[in-house]
């Protein structure tokens, strides 16, 4: 299938940047969460159509008291690494993933990261569900639509939906996909189905 | 005092974007033919980074990544340059409190003819 990803061969090195086509008139984002280690550079890498980039954010944060064993009070400056890809969805339209650490030391940034945000996909490990918890309520608090993604690699644990919904806490609408972040083909059945659910709960929510 | 607070330098020691509606997937490209600067404008190494590298369409956040910057620097330089007219900006698409239906279907087709 032709697509706006290879109309524009760039015939340059292949390590300098990959531009958009100049036909691009915006872009929208979806955020790729989780604790660290669950898969989400994984899930990006096998989605993207450029080599997965990274950049840096500062944070500037109150000392939290575990980290503070200097006795200094005040503030602390944190760099926040952030992976991220992108898919041109059409001559038009692109579509860019980000990494976004799922820590609650990383709140600071959230709002900015989040702002006009299509929606979230929250990776969870089933072998360490609690690490989690901290993101999936934020998620909710700040009304961010998503959906929970079970990174299946060799060894997951599997449990029942309804035991797995209410070991996470989960509300009804939200969906529990699942996929082999290192697999394509799952990988964009994840995304297919997770707009497919915010495209479906838009119509829900029309007036009249 | 030396590693995070070095950015700040570059930026003159603003850590704000000059415009507030600059996102990280904002798209930014250097226009072909940039207004004359006024005189006292002095644009540092990494305006003139940024104009080199966006010769063509990228996001806020593969400047960022291209360059090396954190991507608050990489904001603040783009609305620097975008206040001067010698980028253009494309802000990202929903700029609506909620999310409209035939965007997230256009998201869908999209996605559904990669697979």
């Amino acid at each position: 299938m032709a697509s706006a990803n290879s109309a524009e061969a760039p015939a340059d090195v292949p390590a300098g940047p990959q531009y958009l086509p100049a036909s691009v008139q915006g872009a929208v984002k979806i955020l790729v969460t989780g604790p660290f280690g669950v898969g989400k550079t994984t899930l990006v890498g096998s989605l993207s159509e450029i080599t997965p980039l990274r950049t840096e954010e500062t944070m500037t944060a109150a000392s939290s008291g575990v980290d503070d064993l200097t006795g200094h009070s005040g503030k602390t400056t944190t760099t926040v690494a952030l992976d991220f890809g992108r898919i041109t969805l059409n001559p038009r339209l692109a579509l860019y993933l980000f990494g976004t650490p799922g820590q609650q030391r990383f709140w600071p940034l959230w709002d900015d990261l989040s702002r006009g945000a299509l929606g979230a996909i929250a990776m969870v490990d089933l072998r360490r569900p609690d690490e989690s918890f901290d993101v999936l309520g934020r998620l909710e608090e700040q009304r961010i639509p998503f959906a929970v993604a079970v990174n299946t690699f060799p060894g997951t644990p599997s449990y029942p939906e309804e035991e797995l919904r209410s070991a996470l806490d989960l509300l009804p609408e939200v969906p529990i996909l699942y996929c082999d972040a290192r697999d394509r083909r799952q990988s964009y059945d994840l995304l297919i189905d997770f707009v497919d659910h915010l495209h479906r709960s838009s119509l829900l929510e029309l007036p009249g | 005092m030396s590693g995070p607070v070095r950015p700040y330098v570059i930026t003159g020691g603003r850590s704000r974007p000059t415009r507030s509606d600059l996102a990280i997937e904002s798209l930014v490209s250097a226009l072909p033919d940039p207004p004359e600067l006024p005189e006292h404008v002095l644009l540092n190494r990494e305006h003139r980074r940024i104009l080199g590298l966006c010769h063509s369409l990228l996001s806020v956040a593969e400047v960022a990544a291209h360059l090396g910057l954190p991507l608050g620097v990489v904001k603040v330089l783009v609305g620097d340059l975008w206040d001067l007219g010698a980028v253009q900006v494309l802000p990202p698409v929903p700029q609506a409190e909620r999310l409209p239906t035939t965007l997230l279907e256009e998201v869908l087709v999209g996605l559904r003819q990669l697979r």
